[in-house]
């Protein structure tokens, strides 16, 4: 049986930690104020599902 | 709470000339590091003239302690050291006199750097000093962002070689 990994080996970047490098990468490559609007819409994404779960 | 705007928050402090430093979540975010953070944390200077400063950017925010709605910082309050953590208009805003080991703004300035956001620039905490206090301070929430902010700076000396 084929491993689940199978034909992905060299598709992931992580550092020596586990860190995903490819989520540092699409970070750095924006300036400083579309980091603070894409964290900001990110937190209010997840608030937006945390309400609406708390309503269903 | 309504939705969080920490651009137009750094644009009230901007605005109103309050000299302070970009610590904590948003200093990494800013330094792009992939994190998320729910509030801004910023080392403000403690002479009288910046806590005048800080104090009408503070009214014009409707700024209130998080564990008592019914206070509003004042001056007193801004001379100390301690932590005042906020509720604003635009999002929460903790205004530090001091971080670590009681680091200072005066302590602080000589590792920032200034940071184009928008319109302004602010000064922002070095990530080389933010992983130095982190790994001093040594609490859990701390050490589990090093590897992230590690990864961050190794990738951005990197870009840079």
């Amino acid at each position: 049986m084929a491993g689940l990994d199978e034909g992905v080996e060299g598709l992931v970047d992580y550092s020596e930690e586990g860190v995903d490098l490819t989520l540092i990468r699409f970070a750095l490559s924006m300036t400083p104020e579309e980091r603070l609007l894409d964290m900001q819409d990110c937190v209010n994404s997840i608030d937006a599902i945390l309400e609406q779960n708390a309503r269903s | 709470m309504p939705g969080l705007d920490f651009l137009a928050l750094l644009q009230v402090l901007a605005r109103n000339e309050v000299e302070f430093i970009v610590v904590g979540g948003m200093s990494a975010v800013l330094q792009g590091v992939p994190t998320v953070t729910r509030d801004l944390d910023v080392v403000y200077r403690r002479d009288a003239a910046n806590i005048q400063r800080t104090l009408a950017a503070l009214q014009s925010l409707d700024a209130r302690f998080r564990i008592r709605p019914d206070l509003s910082p004042n001056a007193s309050h801004l001379e100390s050291t301690g932590h005042k953590l906020l509720n604003t208009k635009l999002g929460r805003l903790d205004m530090l006199g001091s971080i670590g080991q009681q680091l200072t703004y005066e302590d602080l300035i000589e590792h920032t750097d200034e940071t184009q956001v928008g319109e302004f620039r602010v000064r922002v905490l070095q990530l080389e000093t933010l992983i130095s206090m982190k790994e001093e301070l040594g609490r859990e929430k701390d050490l589990a962002m090093l590897p992230t902010l590690r990864a961050t700076l190794a990738e951005k000396r990197r870009l840079t070689k």
